[in-house]
C-alpha cells in the first residue's frame, strides 16, 4: 500500500436500508428482529469497490482480513431509509511486511444529519 | 441487573452455507472465504469465516439479552485469530458498568473445540481464549432494576 494514500476521501455512496436485506442480514447472525448493530458493515462494502480499485492505494484484498472494527451511532438505522456512505483513509501503517489501513465511514441522512460513525481496521498480510 | 452478570451465550456451528451467505448479506465477497485455493495461498488451512460475521453474533447475544426498545450506541471487536468453517463459536458477555439506563458490556466470541485447542493440545476448559473480543454500550428501554432480567 502507498502511505501517500492516507487522507483520501472517496465518492459518496447512496445506501438504501433494504429490508429484505436487512432480514437476510438477521438470520445469518441470528438476531430475531430490528437492524442489527453491525448491519452497517454492507455499506461500509458498498464502497469497498471503490477503495479496492483505488490504483494510488495499491491494496491486494485478497490478502487482507479484518483486524478490527467499531461503530458509534447517533441514532438506530430506519428499515427503508436511504443514507449517505462517506469513507475516508484514516491512517496507513506498516509493521513486520504487513500494511494497516484504517478506514474512516460516516452515514448521514436526507437532512446530512450523522447517524452512524464506523472505524474498519483493515490488515494486509504480508 | 448488577456488574458482573453474564449473559446468555449464543452458540452457533459455523457452515460453509453461513459464510456464503453472509458473504452476500454482508456485501463481502472476498475469495478468503469462499475459495479455499485463496485461503491456502493465504497462509490459512481453508476458507475462514468474515470477522463480521462472529461479531455479528457478538452483537445478537447483547441484544437479545438488551431486550426490545434497546439502542446499542457503540459496539467494538478485536478479531484476534481465524475461524475456520465446522467450528463452533460461542458468544458471550459481562455486564461490565450501570449509569441509569445505559449499561456497558465486555463481550467476546470463544471457540468450543472439545477441549482441544488449535494445536491440538488438550485443554481442561471447553472453550478457546476469545477469538473476537469487544464492547458494546447500550441503553435500554427503562432505567435499570425495573423488569430486565439479567440472566436473558
Amino acid at each position: 500500500m502507498n502511505p501517500d494514500a492516507e487522507g483520501t476521501t472517496y465518492p459518496y455512496v447512496p445506501f438504501v436500508v433494504e429490508p429484505a436485506r436487512v432480514a437476510a442480514f438477521r438470520e445469518v447472525v441470528g438476531q430475531a428482529d430490528g437492524v442489527p448493530p453491525t448491519f452497517v458493515t454492507a455499506a461500509e462494502f458498498s464502497v469497498m469497490p471503490l477503495v479496492i480499485a483505488d490504483p494510488n492505494l495499491g491494496l491486494d484484498f485478497a490478502k487482507v482480513v479484518h483486524g478490527s472494527q467499531e461503530y458509534v451511532y447517533e441514532r438506530p438505522l430506519v428499515e427503508g431509509e436511504t443514507l449517505t456512505v462517506r469513507t475516508r483513509i484514516g491512517s496507513i501503517r506498516e509493521r513486520a511486511g504487513a500494511g494497516f489501513l484504517t478506514l474512516v465511514t460516516e452515514l448521514r441522512d436526507a437532512d446530512d444529519a450523522l447517524v452512524c460513525t464506523a472505524r474498519s481496521l483493515m490488515v494486509e498480510r504480508a | 441487573m448488577n456488574v458482573g452478570d453474564e449473559l446468555e451465550p449464543l452458540t452457533h456451528v459455523v457452515t460453509r452455507a453461513d459464510i456464503r451467505a453472509y458473504a452476500e448479506a454482508g456485501g463481502d465477497r472476498n475469495p478468503l472465504h469462499l475459495d479455499d485455493d485463496v485461503a491456502r495461498a493465504a497462509g490459512f488451512d481453508g476458507v475462514i469465516a468474515h470477522g463480521m460475521f462472529t461479531m455479528g453474533h457478538m452483537a445478537s447475544c447483547v441484544v437479545a439479552w438488551a431486550g426490545a426498545g434497546a439502542f446499542v450506541e457503540r459496539i467494538s471487536a478485536q478479531f484476534r485469530a481465524p475461524v475456520r468453517a465446522g467450528e463452533t463459536i460461542v458468544a458471550g458477555g459481562r455486564v461490565k458498568a450501570i449509569d441509569d439506563d445505559r449499561v456497558t458490556v465486555e463481550a467476546w466470541v470463544e471457540l468450543a473445540r472439545d477441549g482441544q485447542t488449535r494445536d491440538g493440545q488438550t485443554r481442561d476448559d471447553q472453550t478457546e481464549w476469545p477469538v473476537r473480543k469487544g464492547e458494546v454500550v447500550v441503553r435500554l428501554a427503562g432505567p435499570v432494576g425495573t423488569g430486565v432480567d439479567a440472566s436473558g
